[in-house]
């Protein structure tokens, strides 16, 4: 039997959180925060063995399979698998907490329970992407959102109780949509019920069934994703998180939705997903405007990036909805490159805050006076946000821009409104982000913000940590084959098999937004 | 050996090679790297010292005929689409090479005098090395997608170099009206390479043309929409390159160092556009229509820079003010369907323009050992006057650029707009016409700058002038002097700049002079390296009868705009303030506030946006928040309401929870 790869990165750091309260401490938590990273490392490393020594990225199916029947009578089993949906994610995750467990640095606050749940949280992310069983994956689901409900309560700022409430039951009360679809799906047809994905995807689900189905979870993944009008929760979550926390939630939970989105939505649902596309497009051009602006609006920093994630995964869900395998593809980029630049951003407001003691824009200004490392990282990170050539948001924005634009799915009056609005974020974005950089970092120093407080410039750790996330951005922007190639073959699988779906759905949805074949194929460079 | 074309690609990663090195170093190592000032001009003058060598290669191979080079790689790829990068050497992307890194160097020295006591030193080279490899990209890029990579990329060092001085609200308001401005424009440019994607499966730019053609004849796009594409297109050029209703960035990114406002935005950066429309000739021309919008807007354009700067009284603004003139004479050439003209000017003009800006760097530099580091006190023409006594090689460079620009035969710009003028006179008369009194007002306001400058008597110690302009900047005098280096504002009056500054501007006066002869019409060599053909044929059609005439209208029209300037600001025969603005208030005033178009802006667009993104955060706190914190209220009442007929809480929630379920499987199971 090949070593358990998946199962090892998922109940690993789960195992090593629970032997957290028997470390003895002096109460710093010096002791524990190395530990911590240790364990995130290791983790981190397992996935890394996983995909050198078990991942084929030219294999579109599932691989590392892992299989033990758990409750039979339930038709439960635990089964985890990873195909390049799910692989770089998992490796994403992996990256992001051991990042998160050194910026974690600073937490001096009942370390021992903090640890906990980072790793407690390490484990179920991973579990996320990788079970390959909806019961699992509703626990996993569930599993996560504990810790993110007490790091929040516990760590946050000042109104933590508010914001960690409305977070679990937004969350919580979303999921019981995906505990009913699942129970559905099992059940659906007849026969012994099961939950695997596999045996879920070779059901034939009516026409009516999928829309259902459809409908509920993208309320359930539309929060978490988070899809405008669900997204509430997400800036009082974001606003109130500690960084760490913080680069955890917008660099991984956010891609929860967008994977599951992927995996259910479009492929256990692909007939639903014909019908949903526009919806999901149009949803999808409304994030990025309406955040965008809110963003613009905001007068706490925190609350402003927050905003500017919600706007940034409008493009994810053009790309799902996009019906080729550019846009697709793109979607994919888009989430990991967001996951990074997302947690590099959190981190920064971050480190920042540890030095101003303040979030609010109007009471800085003229800080890169004293912090120039630190004005240089906020003006990559940002440059990297608005989607500069040469990073990784720039290729992702651009894959789900021509994927859409050329995707043979929709009307062309259709592609062209939906396209212009959504460059309209191309000017919107810049518009928010430099005002920001201008009002905290240009002009004259903030006299009393510097009597205050000492602005230290950024620290090696620091340093460190940007430069990790900004190695991936850089070369994903540069070359960003390194990336796409590692999951491409699924997800061609995947838009091949929406596109037949879409073929077997006669009657055209209301508006009439899908489009029968009415212009002839442009003609493509071979 | 590889040939030079096949080592191209060396000629924008050698910059940036050195800019990652410093940029690196600044970030990790910041004061050692810091105090490394001498090495690290070293190193990235050679490094864009060796760019430039290999160019002049690229660019001798070119004129000894060598066919044109691609080289292209898959990019990124899905299902059947592969987005390609790679570089392409022709003619015209050889002739901007050797262009950009001319003129890059020459900069880069110039700087190192002119930023001798910045603290920012350092980061200034890298900026400027980051740029120089931006710039070279963009010129062999061989498609529009990877245009619009080195687009975006020479966008962001230009914010970077304009909010340089990052502790002054002027440069960072600049900075970010310029990022913006342009990303207005990005987002035509990106939409309409998107659109002719669709419509022609391409980006490389004479596959579109031809496609786009074909595509129209066959009716699968209509002309209409083929247009729509093209003008979208067009709007990137329009931002960057500094044309009416976009070049409003342009004037405000003065607040850059003045090395930056020479090589960025006079000579090499606003130029990209101009080169953008040359390369995509083969897909504007078969669409008379979009030739006609491009040669409207360069007009406008072009009589607006030029009206303006007449009332300057900042020198940077009024030669920012006569770069968007100039550009738009290019722009114009480009409407007329003469690329080659068009081409021609950028690079004439890229020579003196850089020289002008040069020269204006090291009379501010003069100018601050006597009024101190205040923008508005050391580039304001009030202040100076009678510099031609201290600053002998900046004042003669400077009044060559000023023959050179005014369109004096046989200096560089004569030749190159006069050829503008001409196609103009064959394809747009009227345009021509704006173009030809503009001709005669460039030379008045270039002369007009010359005499306030440098002739006359010196008035920088006028204190009662210095407090007037720091009042009307809405400063106290206890602003002035900020922290850039030491303030030595105790001169009493300016010196001449040393070698490193003075270098470069004797060596820019050569090719102002001489570069137009290369254009001569009746033998144009520039002609025969981009477009043999058609150098040909201008050639062989050439006659002096038509020839003399216009350039002899040209010539008497600047001479007279000259003559003007003489007369009001050398010898003070007539004063133009009562003559002219006294009896015109309202044209006055219209020049003064810039055409409005500020104020408009900042009225509609950034109070608009601003005052809409409240509006839509206050909807998102109160309506789609008040509905969700609404429903937990009632939640929270019935939850209260409820406490009452609860027995055991978590048996009552799975009962809900497993009735729920219940009641939806038999919904679905009904359904299926």
């Amino acid at each position: 039997m090949p070593f358990p790869w998946l199962s090892a990165s998922i109940l690993f750091p789960i195992a090593a959180a629970l032997v957290i309260p028997f470390i003895p401490d002096a109460g710093d938590g010096k002791r524990i925060r190395w530990y911590a990273l240790g364990i995130t490392l290791i983790t981190f490393l397992i996935t890394v063995g996983a995909y050198l020594n078990g991942y084929d990225p030219a294999v579109e199916g599932l691989q590392l399979v892992e299989r033990v029947q758990w409750l039979p009578s339930l038709g439960l089993a635990w089964s985890v698998g990873a195909d390049g949906i799910s692989m770089p994610l998992i490796l994403l995750t992996s990256f992001i907490t051991s990042l998160a467990a050194l910026a974690a640095w600073p937490v001096t606050f009942k370390p021992k329970l903090f640890y906990f749940l980072l790793l407690l949280m390490d484990g179920g992310q991973i579990a996320v992407f990788a079970v390959q069983d909806m019961l699992l994956f509703f626990l996993a689901w569930e599993l996560e959102l504990l810790p993110v409900y007490l790091l929040l309560a516990i760590w946050g700022g000042k109104k933590r109780q508010y914001a960690a409430t409305k977070f679990i039951l937004y969350t919580a009360g979303s999921s019981l949509f995906i505990l009913v679809v699942g129970l559905a799906m099992a059940f659906y047809g007849g026969g012994a019920p099961s939950f695997e994905y596999t045996d879920l995807m070779a059901k034939d689900f009516s026409t009516k069934f999928q829309l259902f189905a459809y409908a509920g979870l993208l309320i359930a993944f539309g929060v978490k994703l988070p899809i405008v009008p669900l997204h509430t929760w997400l800036p009082d979550a974001h606003g109130e998180a500690t960084a760490p926390v913080h680069m955890l939630l917008a660099g991984i939970l956010l891609k929860m939705g967008g994977y599951a989105l992927l995996r259910f939505n479009v492929q256990l649902l692909p007939e639903g997903h014909a019908q949903f596309a526009p919806l999901l497009v149009v949803l999808g051009v409304v994030n990025i405007i309406y955040a965008a602006l809110t963003s613009f609006a905001q007068r706490n920093l925190k609350r402003k990036i927050a905003y500017s994630s919600i706007s940034h995964m409008g493009f994810v869900l053009i790309g799902i909805g996009s019906f080729s395998a550019l846009g697709t593809s793109g979607a994919m980029l888009q989430m990991i490159s967001h996951g990074l630049i997302g947690a590099s951003l959190f981190f920064l407001v971050g480190a920042t805050y540890d030095r101003t003691h303040t979030l609010q824009l109007d009471d800085m200004g003229g800080v890169g006076q004293k912090m120039r490392k630190m004005f240089a990282l906020w003006t990559i990170c940002s440059l990297a946000s608005l989607a500069l050539p040469g990073m990784s948001g720039f290729v992702s924005e651009l894959m789900v821009f021509t994927g859409f634009v050329t995707s043979e799915a929709y009307s062309l009056s259709f592609r062209i409104v939906m396209a212009a609005l959504a460059a309209v974020g191309v000017i919107l974005t810049p518009v928010y982000l430099l005002s920001m950089l201008r009002e905290i970092f240009f002009g004259k120093e903030n006299t009393e913000l510097a009597s205050h407080t000492h602005l230290v410039d950024a620290e090696p750790r620091e340093i460190y940590v940007i430069s990790c996330l900004l190695v991936p951005i850089v070369g994903i922007g540069l070359y960003p084959r390194v990336m796409t190639d590692t999951y491409r073959a699924s997800i061609e699988a995947l838009v091949q098999r929406e596109t037949t779906a879409l073929a077997k759905v006669i009657q055209p949805p209301p508006g009439d937004l899908i489009r029968q074949p009415l212009l002839s194929a442009p003609a493509l460079p071979a | 050996m590889p040939s030079a074309a096949e080592l191209a690609w060396l000629i924008p990663v050698l910059p940036l090679v050195g800019a990652c090195i410093t940029g690196l170093g600044l970030i990790s190592f910041n004061r050692t790297v810091n105090r490394l000032r001498k090495p690290v001009a070293w190193l990235l003058i050679s490094c864009v010292g060796a760019a430039a060598v290999l160019s002049y290669a690229v660019l001798a191979q070119q004129l000894a005929g060598a066919p044109p080079t691609e080289v292209l790689f898959n990019w990124a790829s899905a299902g059947t689409f592969n987005l390609q990068m790679g570089f392409r050497v022709d003619a015209l992307g050889a002739v901007m090479l050797s262009l950009v890194t001319t003129i890059a160097v020459l900069v880069m020295v110039y700087s190192d005098g002119y930023m001798a006591h910045d603290k920012g030193y350092v980061r200034f080279f890298t900026y400027l090395a980051l740029f120089s490899s931006s710039m070279l990209g963009l010129v062999i890029s061989p498609n529009l997608l990877e245009i619009y990579v080195f687009w975006e990329l020479v966008g962001m060092c230009s914010y970077l170099l304009v909010g340089f001085w990052y502790d002054r609200d002027g440069a960072a308001n600049a900075a970010q009206k310029a990022f913006v401005v342009n990303r207005v424009g990005d987002f035509g440019l990106l939409l309409g390479i998107l659109g002719l994607f669709w419509a022609t499966g391409s980006f490389g730019f004479e596959e579109i043309g031809s496609r786009l053609q074909e595509a129209v004849a066959g009716g699968s796009v209509s002309n209409a929409a083929a247009i729509l594409l093209c003008l979208l297109v067009f709007m990137g050029p329009m931002a960057k390159s500094a044309q009416f209703p976009l070049h409003v960035w342009l004037p405000d990114a003065m607040e850059g160092p003045t090395p930056i406002s020479a090589l960025i935005h006079a000579a090499t950066m606003v130029a990209a556009g101009v080169f953008l429309v040359a390369r995509l000739q083969p897909v504007y021309e078969p669409f008379p229509a979009v030739q006609a919008t491009i040669a409207v807007v360069g007009t406008i354009t072009l009589v607006l820079g030029a009206s303006i700067a007449l009332t300057q009284m900042d020198l940077k603004k009024g030669l920012a003010y006569s770069t968007v003139s100039q550009l738009g004479y290019m722009m114009l050439a480009m409407g007329c369907g003469a690329p080659v003209a068009g081409m021609f000017h950028l690079v004439t003009h890229a020579f003196f323009k850089a020289m002008l800006f040069l020269g204006s760097g090291s009379v501010i530099h003069a100018m601050e050992e006597v009024v101190g580091h205040e923008p508005v006190l050391a580039q304001d023409m009030r202040l100076m006057g009678g510099l031609r006594k201290y600053m002998p090689i900046t004042s003669t460079t400077f009044l060559i650029g000023c023959v050179a620009i005014a369109g004096i035969p046989p200096l560089a710009g004569f030749w190159s707009k006069d050829e503008i003028l001409g196609v103009a006179f064959g394809s747009f008369p009227v345009l021509w016409v704006a173009g030809f009194i503009t001709a005669g007002m460039t030379a008045f306001y270039m002369f007009r700058l010359y005499f306030l400058t440098f002739e006359g008597e010196f008035r920088g110690n006028d204190q009662a002038m210095r407090a007037q302009l720091l009042a009307e900047a809405g400063k106290t005098t206890d602003d002035q002097g900020d922290s850039h280096g030491d303030d030595h504002g105790h001169a009493s009056h300016p010196h001449e700049s040393g070698w490193q500054m003075a270098m470069p501007l004797a060596v820019l006066a050569v090719p102002s002079v001489l570069v137009g002869l290369l254009g001569t019409p009746w033998n144009s060599r520039f002609g025969n390296l981009l477009d043999p053909k058609e150098a040909a044929e201008v050639a062989e059609q050439f006659s002096w009868s038509e020839f003399l005439p216009l350039a002899g209208a040209s010539v008497g029209i600047s001479i007279a705009g000259i003559t003007l300037a003489v007369l009001a600001y050398a010898l003070h025969k007539i004063d133009l303030g009562k003559a002219v603005a006294a009896r015109f208030p309202a044209l006055n005033d219209f020049l003064a506030n810039k055409w409005y178009l500020d104020a408009i802006n900042d009225k509609l667009f950034v109070q608009g946006s601003r005052k809409l993104a409240r509006q839509v955060l206050e909807v998102d706190s109160k309506v789609v928040d008040g509905v969700v914190n609404l429903t937990g209220l009632v939640t929270l009442g019935s939850g209260e309401g409820l406490k009452y007929f609860e027995t055991g809480r978590a048996q009552f929630y799975a009962l809900i929870v497993f009735g729920g379920v219940i009641a939806l499987v038999v919904l679905f199971g009904s359904l299926g």
